[in-house]
């Protein structure tokens, strides 16, 4: 029960409010329902998972305590080794773990010059996210490379991470709740969970109780880095090409979504059920916002308004939660 | 007072007739300077977008033959940056700049610095609004962009025409990667010409969200799932013309339900070419417009000659003349 708690923390419940409002608003606004329309259903489970399999990396690297601005050129640089390997005719699941392997490597050295160096991981990620992009374009020439070339369709290896379960459901949806249910048990029930929290909430705390932090936020980086890359292969898949500037801007989007979600820009504080809510609040408002026939031009301005209406509203919530809790164990001891 | 009046006239008079011979001033020649000697330096304002590739790779292409050496900045949008660049190049005494004129006003006084240090500039890509009146650079190489929008344009609106079409209540959206950006403007200036012709008075230009593939792909597909009135479709740049059959497809449209073309020929362009999602797209052929100004300013520079402008564009590809287009494309010359 205390581990559903947990889960069901209360940045989450107030962020799966956000969430269900918006669904009822975009339902009743959209003009024909288009917004529950099944191809828009479909198309929306399709490209969210894309960019929420990296977020809920995010979301655990924040929630100890660092962020990766890197991680717009984490994504394509795996990507990109994806394809190589492809071109070198490798089995297609050996290439996707080529990549893993790749984003678990370039994820360490965001961790190591963070943690050894001791420079603060805003500043190490911000210089390796532009190193891995000139280091890409070196080796890419910006140019996009035709996936069909290597992988005919409707392969098996395409199928497990692109078909349409009973003709309708994305099976990207799965992959996301898999991912989701896997960082889900290890945040929170496994001891790693507990040192993430620890490394994030009070890193001196943390060192003084034995907890190697600086070993915590390496591992954290690396997931990050392995997810950048199953999400980078995923999006490939589906857009079929790989193209050099895939993943750009995923960052602040992915920060946005872990802090709509309730999570901690100062760490130890957060849950993957919130990332996840947070992920479905901000993709869904910008193509709601287009169902809804808002000007194209000013969604950008929307989306940040409304990202900011949430954090406040979150914080708003948390503080008035905490009030009444305070209040309530005061008269208790009274 | 009458004579202050004359001596005041004469001497206005003259300093106007010096400051157009300041622009027809001839700039030094260097007959005896061999091409191994020279240095030219092409500043664009473009960035991680394939197309830049294509003009870069004309750019070294000419140098190898010619034996010059050249170098191409990619100021990814960024005007201030691109000023710094610039000047950097005058600094460093260039034999020749190539620039991109993405502003009217901005580049007016710079060329003439160039040309007061004896550096002979031409434009490529994008020209002043207003050609040799607006901007005093030798002579532009690039695509008449206003005119590959109408041709575009003319080639979607015919075609819907033949098939019974009613324009005046056909709606035209038009995706673009960055709003407010010269190639995008002059492009959709010369859709709206046509659309005039058409009597077609119903448009929109999309923000698509940047060079990022997935997120263009998904804007795009949620805004035609919004507004099932779009009878054609045109995106405005390479990325977006890339994403149209992927996006049309999501939406649950059928080949030719919807008109649809664009610009640049890239992988996914090429698909939706062979699959009859789009109509057609005009080739830059921008390969050119990075090796022809390394030639004019070869020949400026050594011989004096006074260059014109050179149109390179636009090729219209469709399905029935892509075999150049694919055989080409890996070689980054088309």
């Amino acid at each position: 029960m205390n581990r559903v708690r947990k889960l069901l923390s209360s940045s989450s419940i107030n962020t799966m409010l956000i969430f269900v409002v918006l669904v009822v608003v975009f339902y009743f606004f959209t003009p024909g329902r288009v917004f529950v329309n099944p191809r828009n259903l479909r198309a929306i489970g399709k490209f969210i998972p894309e960019l929420g399999i990296v977020t809920l990396g995010i979301g655990v690297l924040m929630i100890c305590g660092e962020f990766d601005l890197s991680i717009g050129s984490i994504l394509p640089l795996c990507t990109y080794v994806f394809i190589t390997m492809m071109q070198a005719k490798l089995n297609p699941f050996v290439a996707l773990l080529a990549a893993c392997a790749a984003g678990a490597a370039l994820g360490l050295v965001n961790g190591l010059i963070t943690v050894r160096g001791n420079i603060p991981s805003f500043i190490t990620t911000l210089g390796t996210m532009m190193f891995w992009k000139g280091f890409l374009y070196v080796f890419t020439r910006m140019m996009p490379i035709d996936l069909r070339t290597f992988l005919p369709p409707g392969s098996f290896f395409e199928k497990v991470f692109l078909h349409e379960i009973g003709g309708s459901f994305p099976i990207q949806v799965v992959w996301f709740l898999a991912v989701a249910v896997l960082l889900g048990v290890l945040l929170h029930t496994h001891r790693f969970g507990n040192r993430v929290y620890a490394t994030g909430g009070n890193r001196m705390a943390a060192t003084a109780m034995g907890i190697d932090t600086g070993a915590v936020k390496i591992i954290c980086f690396m997931i990050v880095g392995v997810l950048c890359a199953v999400s980078g292969v995923m999006e490939t898949l589906r857009l079929e090409s790989f193209y050099s500037t895939q993943g750009k801007g995923y960052e602040l989007k992915a920060i946005a979504a872990a802090v709509v979600g309730g999570t901690f820009l100062s760490g130890g504080r957060g849950g993957i059920g919130g990332i996840f809510l947070g992920i479905l609040v901000i993709e869904i408002l910008e193509d709601g916002l287009i169902m809804m026939r808002v000007p194209v031009f000013g969604i950008s301005a929307f989306i940040g308004m409304a990202v900011i209406v949430f954090v406040l509203l979150n914080s708003f919530i948390d503080r008035t939660r905490a009030r009444r809790r305070s209040a309530g164990s005061n008269n208790g001891e009274g | 007072m009458k004579k202050k009046l004359l001596v005041l006239l004469a001497v206005l008079s003259v300093l106007c007739f010096l400051s157009t011979q300041a622009l027809a001033i001839d700039l030094p020649i260097f007959p005896n300077k061999t091409p191994q000697q020279m240095y030219f330096r092409i500043v664009t304002h473009g960035g991680d977008d394939p197309y830049w590739a294509v003009v870069h790779q004309g750019m070294l292409d000419a140098c190898k033959e010619l034996g010059i050496k050249a170098d191409m900045d990619f100021c990814g949008g960024d005007l201030a940056l691109q000023l710094k660049r610039y000047k950097e190049a005058i600094a460093m005494g260039a034999d020749g700049i190539g620039l991109v004129l993405n502003d009217n006003t901005v580049w007016d006084q710079p060329v003439l610095d160039a040309f007061a240090k004896g550096i002979p500039v031409v434009s490529l890509d994008t020209d002043d609004s207003d050609g040799a009146k607006g901007n005093a650079r030798l002579c532009f190489i690039g695509q008449d962009e206003r005119a590959a929008g109408r041709m575009i344009a003319e080639r979607l609106f015919s075609k819907g025409k033949s098939k019974g079409m009613d324009m005046k209540k056909a709606h035209v959206a038009m995706a673009v990667e960055e709003p407010g950006a010269n190639y995008g403007v002059m492009r959709s200036d010369g859709v709206k010409d046509v659309m005039k012709e058409y009597g077609i008075t119903s448009f929109e230009i999309i923000d698509a969200g940047g060079l990022e593939s997935a997120t263009v792909q998904s804007r795009q597909t949620s805004y035609l799932l919004a507004h099932p009135e779009t009878k054609f479709f045109i995106g405005l740049g390479g990325i977006c013309t890339d994403r149209i059959a992927s996006s049309l497809k999501a939406a649950g449209y059928k080949p030719g339900e919807i008109l649809a073309g664009g610009f640049d020929p890239t992988p996914g362009t090429v698909a939706g070419l062979k699959d009859g999602y789009v109509e057609a797209t005009v080739d830059a052929q921008q390969y050119l417009q990075g090796y022809y100004p390394i030639v004019v300013l070869y020949m400026v520079r050594r011989y004096g000659f006074k260059p014109n402008n050179i149109d390179t564009g636009g090729y219209l590809v469709d399905k029935n003349n892509l075999g150049n287009i694919d055989k080409l494309s890996p070689k980054h010359i088309r």
